[in-house]
């Protein structure tokens, strides 16, 4: 069995270039449909005999989206405009987009515009989930994108193929659920990036090989001694939190992350699809089992900073950094709650800047340093 | 032995000096921050005025936006705890602590001990940081420090509404073409940059007694501005420019002791 | 909305259908405060929710959007806003009507010294509508109103049209589901039967108010044009908060009648100075702005003889089908739709207006509206041939405006359209 280093160094390999696996994928005759956050029905593409693989830009500062995305917009959605408008996703097949929120709307538009050689597959999640007619209008949408991929890939998606990709699917999140569990034993060795690496190469990696390659991990941490861990632990919530260098002030100021809410990494893994009498009626159920999640409208209106809560204290952690993407307007209205909610529950908070157009970051660094220093 | 603070601030360098009693033995500050030859200079100065040699010094503790990158420093600490530390002990009883860095607003609620307890800080905008007096001193022509003695002159303060640095820029020019006096204009400047920074004191909530750190603090004009939008009185130390080096010498002072002790 | 400062400074006495206006305005909050008074239900509602439902049940209903241009085209927004920022926590890059209207909400609920706006003062909610089709960050905003206030929501989730075509089949039955749904919820609420014949009484008035107000809209397209394009934004008022009452049949038949009048006089609201350029101004007001936005349009003859927002209202559907207005309410707003069915309209208009140029306010609350104007610029440009100039604003948050970047910017808009004009000569 491969050592834990050495794992962990393969997830880091993966999650840093992803373009690199997209022509591997493609020299091996396979079509790569990118996924947008937050949620698209990938077990459609597995079915459909595709690779689907997570979009989340990258640290760059856009200079040709600028064209059609306003500066005050979304860094993560500029920076995939960017990317796309630039030729990094040139080897893709199509992209999957959710509107799940108002830059989404705009990013419809302006990748019609930007990216024209490269085909959009939009659909819209209904928000009254409490509706009667909302699961069956969430079937029907979701027929149309599995016949885009059916299109595409040439490959009818039968309920069967389709059933079984979801098993595939809820495997994958059990495997990285237990492998959040294990790695708080061994904070030693799992470092907030490695962390964050494991989670965000698994967006890019075919469910099969997820599965297969984080049980192997959570395998190898399990054969280690579990470690005492005596420092300060946080929890994360927002869409991501990158760059390397930030979770890296995590590590060196002492600090732990111990379990996280992140649209990039757990939000992608914690509800599964439901059974259901046929492989799309799954699929739409999933939705309707979203939870704590700004994207997703909750009667309970109060779900997400009590989620969090709840979180922190299994954990054991004294504290929730909300990670702020930068002009995401889903995350900023739920900010104010959350923060009430955890300091109801008596825990800490603050929260840092996410933005992909800098480099800078020394703010969080000063951030999570006091924080660890009180 | 002594314990010395340096604060590698953004717009200045600010340095202090405490021997084995924790007594203030020299203190010393630079106008120009990190990246300049400005913490090497308010080093060499404050060594000079305490009349000590490099080697007198136990322990050096850093801290500002320039901490990582002094030479020879025993350790680090983040401006916030070092602000805390500092200002808690020159003004004994305060529990909101509000610093106009270089490019940074911080506000943070502090307990009995000078420990934190939470905070807030500004976005990535320089709307109503030091950066943003400094443009607009320019602006207006005149030295920043001069900003506080005209806007005391001020009859009827212009209402400069732009957050946006260049945007306010613009504004501004655009009073002075109106041949809207100086005074009045400098009043604006401040009350613009108090309400903005009133804004995060409410997230912390305010807690008295408020005290200002930072150089920001000795301009008068802008925390009368300040204490009106916060409807509170604000306490300012004359050495309020030093709170942060000052925290950072504790923290040394401290970490000396604790060595001592292992050593000894 | 809002009467400006302007407006009210005016020389002339208000037209006579801005005072019919303005008096089923009155009426219309009047109506909420008497039922708060009797402990009756009152609602808040987004702007282009099925205002038939809440008509039909007679449930007064107020609209912070509409509420909000007014309180900041009388420069009153900066409180409410701070409240938000500040005590509240929100960040200042969300929508400042959701900012200024939270802030509200907060100081009613927990201040005992409030102070509400000078006119327009509205009541404490007791339950909450919300459309999904102006924009996502309505549901955001009113999640946090229904938090801060303990009260529930009624949603009729307006799909956003992402496509070219009409709202599918499913899309409709969605919509429809929804409208059948609320309607058994709040028939719950208010312990009240809906009435179905009042109902179609209803539906009928609303569509023909809408007719009515779309033919006011395109009398503009004369020349000179018979109304000052900003008087516009006013006449939106009825069509936000009365669109299913008489009243707003009457203000509309006399604003067509004035209109019908100033066209055979030739005479024009835009005042005395000369229309040298007709131009579609795209986006919300820059409402703490308008006055200044208007004098230095004035100034350089600029008259805005269209824009897309006002059409927002227009709802046309078959009384009595729920299917069809469901997916009335799916098609209307300009933000429902995707930027070359929006901007592929907007250019049309333009063209039928005769439009020398398009003045656009990136405003930074209405994030997609803005990235029709980014993204939609190269169709206008295409179809039209006129020059698509931006300028930075914002709806209610006067600290985003800059008096210097606009008119720099409607200058270089008017230089070239003063080119293009002599060209074409």
């Amino acid at each position: 069995m491969a050592d834990v280093k050495s794992l962990l160094a393969q997830f880091e390999e993966i999650s840093k270039n992803p373009q690199k696996l997209v022509k591997e994928y493609v020299e091996a005759g396979e079509k790569v449909i990118a996924c947008f956050p937050i949620y698209t029905p990938q077990p459609l593409v597995t079915a459909a005999g595709m690779v689907p693989m997570g979009i989340w830009g990258g640290q760059c500062n856009p200079q040709l989206a600028g064209k059609y995305s306003p500066i005050f917009t979304c860094s993560l959605l500029r920076s995939c405009l960017e990317f796309g408008m630039t030729g990094v996703y040139k080897d893709v097949s199509a992209v999957v987009m959710p509107i799940i929120c108002d830059t989404f709307r705009g990013m419809n538009s302006a990748w019609r515009a930007g990216v024209p050689d490269i085909r959009s597959i939009t659909f819209i999640y209904p928000q009254n989930r409490k509706d009667p007619g909302a699961r069956d209008f969430l079937i029907e949408e979701l027929k149309a994108v599995r016949e885009a991929l059916e299109d595409i890939s040439g490959n009818t998606v039968t309920n069967e193929k389709l059933q079984t990709a979801i098993r595939l699917y809820n495997r994958k999140n059990a495997a990285m659920r237990a492998f959040c569990r294990t790695a708080n034993d061994h904070l030693d060795l799992v470092k907030p990036a490695d962390r964050h690496h494991v989670m965000k190469a698994v967006t890019f990696l075919k469910p099969e090989r997820a599965v297969e390659m984080v049980s192997e991990l959570t395998a190898a941490l399990n054969a280690e001694p579990v470690h005492r861990f005596a420092g300060k632990k946080v929890v994360l919530t927002g869409i991501t939190c990158e760059p390397d260098d930030i979770l890296g002030y995590f590590d060196q100021c002492g600090v732990a992350v111990v379990g996280d809410d992140l649209a990039q990494e757990s939000r992608q893994y914690r509800t599964d699809y439901p059974s259901a009498n046929s492989g799309m009626e799954s699929l739409a159920l999933h939705w309707f089992g979203v939870k704590g999640c700004s994207s997703a409208h909750d009667d309970n209106n109060t779900a997400r900073g009590d989620m969090l809560a709840a979180m922190a204290k299994e954990a054991g952690a004294d504290c929730v950094v909300l990670c702020m993407m930068r002009f995401c307007e889903i995350e900023e209205y739920d900010q104010p709650s959350v923060i009430t909610q955890l300091e109801k529950a008596g825990l800490m908070s603050f929260s840092i800047d996410i933005d992909q157009s800098t480099s800078d970051s020394g703010q969080a660094l000063t951030k999570i340093q006091a924080y660890a220093e009180n | 032995m002594f314990a010395a603070g340096i604060d590698i601030g953004s717009t200045a360098s600010k340095a202090v000096i405490l021997d084995g009693d924790g007594q203030v033995k020299a203190k010393a500050t630079v106008p120009i921050g990190t990246g300049t030859a400005g913490p090497e200079r308010v080093f060499g100065q404050v060594m000079e005025l305490a009349g000590i040699a490099r080697d007198d010094v136990a322990w050096i503790t850093a801290t500002g936006y320039g901490r990582f990158s002094f030479e020879g420093i025993n350790d680090q600490k983040s401006e916030l705890s070092c602000h805390a530390k500092g200002i808690s002990h020159l003004l004994p009883g305060t529990r909101t602590i509000i610093d106009i860095g270089g490019q940074d607003i911080k506000v943070m609620r502090i307990g009995d001990k000078g420990q934190l307890l939470n905070f807030v800080m500004n976005d990535k905008c320089a709307a109503g940081t030091g950066r943003f007096l400094d443009t607009m001193a320019k602006v207006l022509d005149v030295e920043v420090s001069a900003l506080s003695g005209l806007s005391f002159q001020a009859d009827e303060p212009a209402e400069i509404s732009s957050t946006c640095t260049v945007f306010a820029e613009s504004e501004v020019i655009s009073k002075l073409a109106a041949k809207i006096r100086l005074e009045n204009i400098a009043a604006g400047i401040h009350k613009s940059v108090a309400r903005r920074v009133a804004s995060l004191v409410q997230r912390v909530g305010i807690q008295p007694d408020v005290a200002m750190s930072g150089g920001v603090a000795l301009n008068s004009g802008l925390v009368r501005s300040l204490e009106e939008e916060v409807r509170c009185h604000i306490r300012v130390h004359e050495d309020c420019q030093l709170a942060g080096a000052l925290g950072a010498a504790l923290f040394a002072l401290h970490s000396m002791r604790n060595c001592e002790s292992y050593t000894g | 909305m809002g009467e400006t400062p302007e407006v009210k400074k005016a020389k002339r006495p208000l037209p006579k259908s801005r005072v019919m206006l303005n008096a089923l305005v009155d009426s219309i909050y009047q109506a909420a405060w008497d039922a708060e008074a009797k402990g009756e239900p009152v609602g808040w509602s987004t702007s282009i929710f099925p205002q038939e439902l809440c008509a039909t049940f007679d449930i007064p209903v107020l609209y912070p959007e509409n509420n909000a241009a007014g309180v900041a085209a009388r420069h009153d927004s900066p409180r409410f806003i701070a409240t938000s920022e500040g005590e509240l926590g929100y960040s200042n890059d969300i929508c400042s009507y959701a900012r200024l209207s939270i802030g509200m909400a907060h100081q009613m609920a927990c201040d005992p010294n409030y102070e509400p706006p000078a006119v327009q003062r509205m009541p404490r909610p007791t339950f909450l509508l919300c459309a999904t089709n102006s924009c996502f960050e309505l549901l955001k905003w009113y999640e946090c109103l229904s938090r801060e206030l303990d009260i529930p929501i009624f949603m009729q989730d307006c799909l956003f049209n992402y496509g070219d075509a009409k709202p599918a089949k499913h899309w409709v039955a969605y919509g429809r589901s929804q409208i059948e749904h609320n309607i058994k919820r709040m028939e719950e609420f208010f312990g009240k039967k809906f009435d179905w014949d009042k109902f179609l009484e209803i539906q009928k008035i609303s569509v023909e108010n809408a007719r009515l107000f779309d033919e006011c809209v395109m009398m503009n397209d004369r020349n000179p044009s018979p109304l000052n394009g900003f008087d516009l934004f006013n006449y939106m008022a009825p069509m936000v908060v009365a669109r299913g009452r008489r009243e707003t049949t009457e203000v509309l038949l006399q604003l067509k009648r004035e209109i019908q009048e100033h066209i055979d006089n030739g005479t024009t609201t835009f005042g005395s100075a000369p229309q040298k350029f007709r131009v579609d101004w795209e986006g919300i007001a820059c409402w703490p702005n308008l006055g200044y936005n208007l004098k230095s349009m004035k100034k350089y003859g600029v008259n805005c003889v269209t824009n897309g927002y006002v059409g927002a209202w227009s709802l046309h559907y078959t009384p009595g089908s729920l299917d069809e207005m469901a997916e009335q309410y799916m098609l209307s707003s300009t933000n429902v739709v995707n930027t070359a069915t929006m901007m592929g309209k907007r250019a049309d208009v333009a063209n039928h207006f005769q439009c020398d140029g398009m003045f656009c306010h990136i405003n930074r609350s209405c994030k997609f509206m803005t990235y029709h104007m980014t993204c939609g610029r190269e169709i206008v440009e295409e179809k039209c041939g006129i020059p698509v100039v931006f300028f930075d604003g914002d709806q209610a948050d006067p600290t985003i405006f800059n008096e210097a970047q606009f008119e720099t910017r409607l200058q270089s808009l008017v230089d070239v359209m003063e080119t293009n004009k002599e060209a074409k000569q």
